[in-house]
């Protein structure tokens, strides 16, 4: 369609033909156009509009004066995130945090997605499938409750057992060293078996001719497995992936407020509870609103360099 | 918020005028005449927003009797207690506070000094002189509400120190032992009920205390104050310092670490809520609970059906090293209620409010809020208030109300209440018992601008310390460093803020 002349046609055209064009063709798509708005008109109202709020980040904000009314206290609420103490630690933790999730509990769902594939009987397959998913649709406060009430050293059944078993008993709840495990795992049981959702998906729509093809050329299931089912479903691995460092330092605030104590706060403060104990609880809005902006400036930074490395590594990316 | 409700309330009840008004063949100019009488001579509205201490929201019988009887329409929006306070600033920060706004406590109280300071917040002071009821509160506790000597807020009364201790005396008489007078015998019973196997069963399966993740209302600040800790801040050598730089608070440190290290309290206290801490003395596993002594009441109708041979006993007269007792005070008060000028445009919507809380201090009123309804919730007794035994029902129909009382008993003359169970009286007269032994907190009425701001993060820095002290994660030198950190983030500000203030006053 896009043959010379056309192209060259196009070039001559004057602006007044070009905005006709382009009206003639949003009329003929009227319907789709129609369809975007309320997604449109949901991220205007609900995020971008918000971003307006972030103005208090420099303000010394006062609810009762208002954006307009408070006073402007520059890069000071900053300022003082940079130099409190705890900022490090609350970075590092955060750091950490998210390094894990991406470590260890993105790749697992893979893992289990193909696990799941080599199954031959649907049913069992499907069976399989369906229970896994079941702890997603627990609220975090049933399980850190269930794990507390597993774990605990006033008669939890985990540290029972191993005192049964002539074992040291594991201070599991109040020791800082347990509770990254603690963290992990937790996530892992809850969210492992609904991420294989997509990830069979993909496996599904891959052509079975290139299994067949593999196996007259001798390659064994493994095999397969490692040459045709994991680059089929790479590009999409890499977008979640991306995707998920776009969630970064979105750890699942509720999750790790359950599980703080004045114990294991040096590695379990990340920014997500710093802001709401400082903003919600102790009622500093401005200073917490810096927080949450440093975090969000953070998160772009690496969805940004994440896409660009796999642009630059021949994928496609998010945008 | 309040208005856009109003709007629509106008405009529903406009249009639903204008559809009667057109069936009678009327036209439009009786029903705009038709509705503006009708709101004034009405119910008076207002909102409310309280702390919710159950599980649901209460049924409304009590509710619309008293609206019937202060001609009043409540709209009161129930937020749980466990977070209250992330409502109160969400709904400070969005401009949407209610007419009328309760403060849960004293430390949010604090953060909301400064708004207050800045004229936010209707002063009532001048007013109260014109309400029969409200003048009748106490003026000593109305002074501890107080900020720069004006008074801002009704205080909903409280006993000055509910706490001491429950304990299980069949375990206490199985091993001859009495309620303890000093911290070693204290300490001793605590062993004793963790070793000597109390509950004669033959296995090692009981503990002495039982606490939680409170060092305030759990047994901390008690035991604390046993061993001669001032209350929030104390004197030294002339100079207003917070409690953990006293050696009885690092006393009682060691007191606890020692009771935790020997396994005579429940290990993971620090992450146990009230509910678990309550279920380990009521389901046999632990025999002493340090807290308010009231509690005995709804421990023992809840553990008796567990276990009906079970018997409890209060105590509070526990000696320090010095030979003496000391117990923690509060200031007079528990709740508070302010009254937001967002909210409360006109002196004369503030007095219709003032005059609703005039009205609720009347005897019948505080009655049925705290009590319910006679004969219903609770029957009188020698002119005192017995509540049915169903604490379920109560719970559900009366118990939320009484978390917008104003003033207390002596104050609003409500009934004094009167228990079937023993050891609840002796629970009540061990309150009383406890104002002659009374330390107050110095910093109530003082003002320190970075204890409003930074307070309760600070704050953290040394709760955070106590506990892994206890724990064995950290020794005297990290304690100490805590409160180096402490000093050095605002609490020296803080320090010389209070001495300031205090010196002036």
């Amino acid at each position: 369609m896009d043959s010379p002349i056309m192209a060259n046609k196009k070039w001559t055209r004057t602006k007044a033909e070009r905005r006709q064009e382009l009206w003639r063709k949003i009329k003929k798509n009227k319907w789709i156009y129609l369809m975007i708005a309320p997604g449109l008109l949901y991220f205007f109202v609900y995020k971008y509009i918000p971003m307006y709020g972030l103005i208090i980040a420099f303000q010394d904000y006062k609810p009762y004066l208002g954006i307009t009314g408070s006073e402007w206290v520059g890069l000071d609420h900053f300022r003082r995130l940079f130099a409190d103490p705890d900022f490090w630690m609350i970075f590092k933790n955060t750091l950490v945090l998210f390094a894990l999730q991406v470590c260890i509990s993105f790749p697992v769902p893979i893992i289990l997605a193909l696990m799941l594939n080599e199954l031959r009987s649907r049913a069992y397959q499907r069976s399989i499938q369906t229970m896994i998913y079941i702890p997603h649709f627990m609220s975090w406060v049933v399980i850190v409750s269930i794990s507390y009430v597993m774990l605990t050293l006033d008669g939890g059944i985990v540290n029972n057992i191993l005192r049964a078993l002539q074992f040291d008993q594991i201070n599991f709840l109040l020791n800082p060293e347990w509770f990254r495990p603690m963290y992990i795992l937790q996530i892992i049981w809850r969210e492992a078996g609904w991420g294989t959702i997509i990830f069979l998906a993909a496996i599904a729509a891959v052509d079975p001719q290139l299994y067949e093809a593999a196996k007259m050329d001798g390659a064994n299931r493994f095999r397969q497995m490692w040459h045709i089912t994991l680059p089929a479903i790479r590009s999409v691995i890499i977008v979640l992936l991306i995707l998920k460092i776009g969630d970064v330092l979105e750890l699942g605030f509720e999750h790790v407020y359950l599980l703080l104590n004045a114990s294991n706060r040096e590695v379990a403060e990340i920014f997500d509870t710093y802001v709401y104990t400082a903003g919600l609880r102790q009622g500093q809005f401005s200073y917490s609103t810096a927080v949450g902006f440093f975090k969000g400036v953070v998160g772009l930074i690496l969805v940004v360099m994440a896409n660009w490395l796999a642009k630059r590594y021949g994928e496609e990316g998010i945008y | 918020m309040a208005s856009w409700k109003q709007m629509c309330a106008a405009f529903s009840v406009g249009v639903s005028l204008v559809a009667i008004a057109g069936c009678g063949a009327e036209n439009e100019s009786a029903s705009s005449e038709g509705e503006k009488p009708s709101a004034e001579e009405g119910p008076f509205k207002f909102t409310i927003m309280a702390n919710l201490h159950t599980a649901e929201v209460p049924e409304k019988e009590v509710q619309h009797l008293l609206e019937e009887a202060t001609n009043t329409e409540l709209d009161i929006q129930w937020v749980p207690d466990s977070n209250y306070e992330e409502r109160l600033n969400t709904a400070f920060a969005t401009g949407t506070l209610p007419q009328a706004v309760y403060m849960k406590n004293q430390t949010t109280y604090d953060q909301f000094k400064d708004a207050i300071r800045d004229g936010q917040f209707w002063e009532i002071g001048p007013y109260l002189d014109e309400y029969e009821n409200l003048k009748k509160l106490k003026p000593e506790v109305v002074e501890n509400t107080m900020v720069d000597g004006k008074v801002y807020a009704l205080y909903q009364g409280r006993p000055l120190a509910r706490s001491g201790i429950i304990y299980r005396k069949d375990w206490a008489d199985n091993l001859g032992l009495e309620a303890p007078t000093t911290i070693e015998e204290f300490a001793e019973m605590a062993r004793a009920f963790t070793e000597d196997d109390p509950d004669g069963n033959g296995r090692d399966d009981t503990i002495g205390l039982t606490d939680r993740n409170d060092l305030v209302y759990g047994a901390f600040k008690t035991v604390a104050s046993w061993h001669g800790t001032p209350n929030g801040w104390g004197e030294k050598d002339g100079e207003l310092l917070p409690e953990f730089m006293f050696d009885e608070y690092i006393d009682t440190l060691d007191f606890f670490k020692e009771l935790h290290e020997n396994g005579y309290m429940n290990k993971d206290f620090p992450v146990t809520s009230k509910p678990d801490q309550q279920a380990l003395l009521k389901n046999g596993t632990a025999g002493i609970y340090v807290g308010s002594m009231g509690d005995v009441l709804t421990l023992y109708s809840e553990a008796s059906q567990i276990n009906p041979d079970l018997e409890f006993d209060v105590h509070n007269y526990v000696e320090g090293p010095d030979g003496e007792y000391n117990i923690w005070a509060i200031p007079g008060y528990g709740n508070l209620v302010i009254f937001p000028k967002s909210a409360v445009q006109t002196e004369e919507e503030l007095k219709s409010i003032l005059s609703f809380y005039d009205q609720l201090m009347e005897p019948e009123n505080a009655n049925l809020i705290y009590w319910g309804i006679e004969d219903e919730h609770y029957t009188i007794e020698d002119g005192k208030a017995v509540a049915i035994e169903d604490t379920q029902r109560t719970e559900r129909e009366v118990k939320p109300y009484q978390s917008i009382e104003i003033g207390e008993a002596e104050t609003n003359g409500r009934y004094l209440g009167q228990s079937h169970y023993p050891v609840k009286l002796k629970a009540d007269e061990l309150e009383i018992d406890n104002e002659s032994y009374l330390v107050h907190d110095p910093t109530t009425t003082l003002h320190s601008p970075t204890a409003q701001t930074h307070g309760e993060r600070l704050q953290q820095i040394i709760n955070d310390a106590t506990y892994q002290y206890i724990l064995g994660q950290t020794d005297l030198a990290g304690f100490e460093q805590a409160v180096e950190t402490w000093r050095s983030q605002g609490g020296d500000d803080m320090i010389s803020e209070y001495n300031e203030s205090y010196n002036q006053q």
